[in-house]
């Protein structure tokens, strides 16, 4: 698929039909509100995705998708007057995200349910809801742009608001898919976006910026974990100081602890530690043993970092060197991507990065280019 | 700014066991009913009015039904007049020293039913669901053949189902109820304005209905409990509704549906014009949309409903299509938050998720044109085709309804 004419109108003199994600957040509301004002014929819906009365969670306090944000995202539709529905996702949801989320944290992981919602629910279930719809494309509230590559094929690029950018998020969309998607608000910052939402009087204006795992809300992803599963999957180990092994501490489960991880490992009452000795860091968290292991800060870096399920969104060389990305808040560095015999990847940085952590991705840009990613084992 | 809340010009209201529309002659008279603003309960010039529109409508349901006047207790919704329905009769029965607990009920009952009698079973009730089959149909064989007595308290059956519209033999369960001494409620709330409900001929001790199921406001709903029943109330502080349903009375709602009421006489003219409707759009479907069923078709229907099953297709995108295309139809019964789920009484009756998932309910009203429909089978013809394309659906794919339990193309449903 290459250039695609994305002007309001069409050829025909119709309309062309925008299928909106609207999470009840001002992001996407305000992306809804531009295609309006664009001219295009918008169609909201928002995803159910998970039932927050189960979990206790306080409903449209940094959420998202819950009633209350539900309603936000109708109250906006209704502003407009363009169509709105709710798409029940419920199932997916749980089998696709929460469910590998919790199997993620056993397994001595740090998930990033945000990547599994895009893949599964955004990009993949409303893509099938776009073209049932007769839409021509499907539009986000993401901070991410799409613009020609060098070939003339849309590719998607770093938002210019490079803090709230989340390209980071969207390396497993479907290149085949990328011509048909749309970022309205990609060209803008959260503070343009609040005014503009102020201006049109949006009621979602002043919310809350939905902050950390949707469905995990105030009460700490621990507490979440443990209301997911049984107790005997979450008993307690030994933690170990590295590299000598020494058992220097016990912990209640290792679903509480993630790599580069300093607060809270309940060693500081502990009489041999001097106050001015180095603070102890998470080093590495062993699944089947149940150890964490701490040591000095120097021990979290490295060099290398292997990808697993590789995916790109356009071409790519093996031994390119591109900026990548290993957790969202990581401002990048520079490195080679290699491939290996066995279809994974290889980074090799050209600086030691800080806690390389299982669960996060690595994803692989070029200038403002989202090239790809892939899964850290 | 546009506003999506009132339904547009174009529209094609297919939706009508969810609610009607208002009737012309009740809006008209809403601008006088609503004058009569006073408390019905008191006793000074101000009340004089709403009693009377009370009084009227409770005579004028009474009326309807076959009731008397003191049978008709006033609800806010169908959905009241159920749970206080089980809950005070089972309540009355158990502070009299009744020490039955088994309760029977037919497994296609709407929540407000269901979900009663499931908070009955955490209070020690033993609830038993009767199966249904694909026929949709409840037989009283089932019923009579579960009914213990001396320990079987009380027996609910809705007598229209909301799903398929078809129509139960409530007389027979309430006959076998009896004969074992147990009580009988029906759930009528989709017969009103579809079929004539004479309920001394049911012989049921507990029924309710809803106004908005027939033309009239909502906020207004009848529980009638047969003279001499047990019956406890669930809202106490009120002498309203003689002492049986507290809470100050919504007399415009009521009002409104005692009007409706004086109407009944035109019902078996009306539901011959809906089943006229109904019949000419199934026997289109079925022509000219390969490989759609319809679920209770061979069973005594209703002649405004009808439930197609049509695979290669999602009821919840079918929904958004034909609603953007300004067809309003429905994939089962309305749920709050706006967010379909497959339906239960679809399921009850054995259909598979995948199925029930690919299922539409429509529902012909009073107002309903010939012409409306022709078009809705245009729409639905274009959209199902889309959706199959997309799908790469060939006839006798996956999904497809096991053809020998079904009705496919005849049209056996009598018209009741």
């Amino acid at each position: 698929m290459g250039f695609i004419d994305r002007s309001p109108i069409g050829p025909d003199g119709r309309r062309r039909r925008v299928l909106v994600a609207m999470s009840g957040g001002v992001d996407s509301s305000v992306a809804a509100a531009l295609l309006v004002e664009q001219g295009y014929d918008v169609v909201g819906v928002t995803m159910q995705v998970w039932d927050y009365t189960s979990c206790g969670i306080e409903e449209g306090n940094g959420t998202c998708c819950s009633s209350l944000d539900v309603d936000d995202a109708r109250s906006v539709a209704d502003r407009f007057g363009f169509p709105f529905y709710v798409a029940n996702c419920e199932a997916k949801f749980k089998a696709s995200v929460i469910d590998p989320f919790v199997e993620g944290y056993l397994k001595g992981q740090t998930p990033l349910p945000c990547v599994n919602c895009n893949t599964f629910l955004k990009f993949d279930h409303l893509i099938t809801r776009m073209k049932e719809l007769d839409c021509d494309f499907l539009a986000t509230g993401h901070y991410a742009k799409i613009e020609p590559g060098i070939d003339g094929r849309p590719t998607i690029v770093t938002s210019d608001d490079s803090w709230k950018d989340q390209t980071y998020f969207l390396f497993t969309i479907d290149p085949e898919v990328v011509p048909r998607l749309m970022f309205p608000i990609g060209h803008l910052n959260k503070a343009e976006v609040r005014k503009i939402a102020e201006e049109k009087g949006l009621v979602v204006a002043r919310k809350k910026d939905s902050t950390g795992i949707c469905f995990v809300g105030n009460q700490g992803y621990s507490n979440f974990i443990a209301s997911q599963v049984s107790p005997e999957k979450l008993i307690g180990g030994h933690i170990r100081l590295h590299p000598s092994g020494e058992i220097v501490g016990e912990h209640a489960g290792i679903h509480l602890f993630t790599y580069g991880q300093r607060k809270g490992l309940g060693l500081a009452t502990r009489k041999d530690r001097s106050e001015s000795e180095a603070p102890l860091f998470v080093l590495r968290i062993d699944a089947e043993t149940r150890d964490v292991w701490v040591g000095d800060e120097s021990h979290l870096f490295s060099k290398t970092v292997q990808v697993r399920e590789p995916r790109f969104l356009g071409a790519f060389e093996p031994g390119e060197r591109l900026k990548v990305k290993i957790r969202y808040a990581h401002k990048g560095a520079y490195g080679r991507v290699l491939k290996r015999d066995d279809g994974s990847l290889e980074v090799e940085f050209e600086e030691p990065v800080r806690a390389v952590t299982p669960g996060q991705a690595a994803v692989f840009y070029r200038d403002s280019q989202l090239v790809g990613g892939g899964w850290i084992p | 700014m546009a506003h999506l809340t009132q339904s547009s010009k174009n529209a094609i209201y297919l939706d009508h066991n969810a609610t009607t529309p208002l009737d012309p002659e009740v809006v008209a008279r809403l601008s006088t009913w609503v004058l009569d603003w006073g408390n019905p309960s008191s006793i000074h010039q101000a009340g004089r009015g709403p009693k009377a529109r009370l009084r009227d409508a409770r005579l004028s349901v009474a009326q309807m039904i076959g009731a008397s006047p003191l049978e008709i207790i006033f609800t806010s919704c169908g959905s009241e007049s159920n749970n206080t329905a089980l809950l005070g009769a089972l309540a009355a029965l158990k502070s009299a020293g009744d020490l039955r607990r088994h309760v029977l009920a037919s497994s296609l009952e709407h929540p407000s039913v269901k979900r009663t009698l499931e908070h009955l079973a955490e209070q020690g009730y033993e609830i038993e669901f009767v199966p249904a089959n694909r026929s949709g149909l409840m037989q009283a064989e089932d019923f009579r053949s579960r009914l213990r007595e001396g320990e079987t308290v009380l027996v609910s059956c809705m007598l229209v189902n909301n799903e398929t519209g078809v129509v139960q033999p409530v007389k027979e369960i309430a006959e076998a109820a009896h004969a074992a001494k147990a009580l009988m409620h029906t759930d009528a709330v989709q017969a009103l304005g579809k079929m004539p409900v004479n309920l001394r001929d049911l012989g049921v001790d507990y029924a309710s209905f809803a106004g908005h199921k027939f033309y009239s406001i909502r906020g207004a709903a009848v529980l009638f409990v047969k003279r001499s029943s047990p019956f406890q109330p669930l809202i106490f502080g009120g002498a309203q509704e003689r002492h049986r349903r507290g809470g100050t009375e919504n007399t415009l709602a009521i009002a409104s549906l005692g009007y409706m009421c004086t109407r009944m006489h035109e019902v078996p003219e009306r539901a011959k014009h809906m089943a006229s409707l109904r019949d000419h759009f199934e026997s289109r479907v079925l022509m000219e949309i390969e490989g759609v069923s319809i679920n209770g078709a061979e069973s005594p229907r209703v002649g405004s409903t009808s439930s197609l099953l049509i695979p290669g297709t999602d009821g919840e995108t079918l929904l958004m299509s034909l609603d953007m295309e300004g067809v309003q139809v429905s994939t089962g019964a309305a749920c709050s938050s706006g967010s379909p789920e497959p339906s239960p009484v679809l399921l009850a009756m054995g259909l598979s998720r995948d199925e029930a998932q690919c299922s539409l309910r429509v529902g012909v009203g009073w107002g309903n044109t010939r012409e409306e429909i022709d078009r809705f089978v245009e729409i639905l013809k274009k959209v199902v085709s889309r959706l199959r394309e997309l799908r790469g659906w060939k006839p006798g794919a996956v999904g497809e309804s096991s053809k020998s339990s079904l009705a496919k193309a005849s049209l056996k449903g009598q018209v009741v």
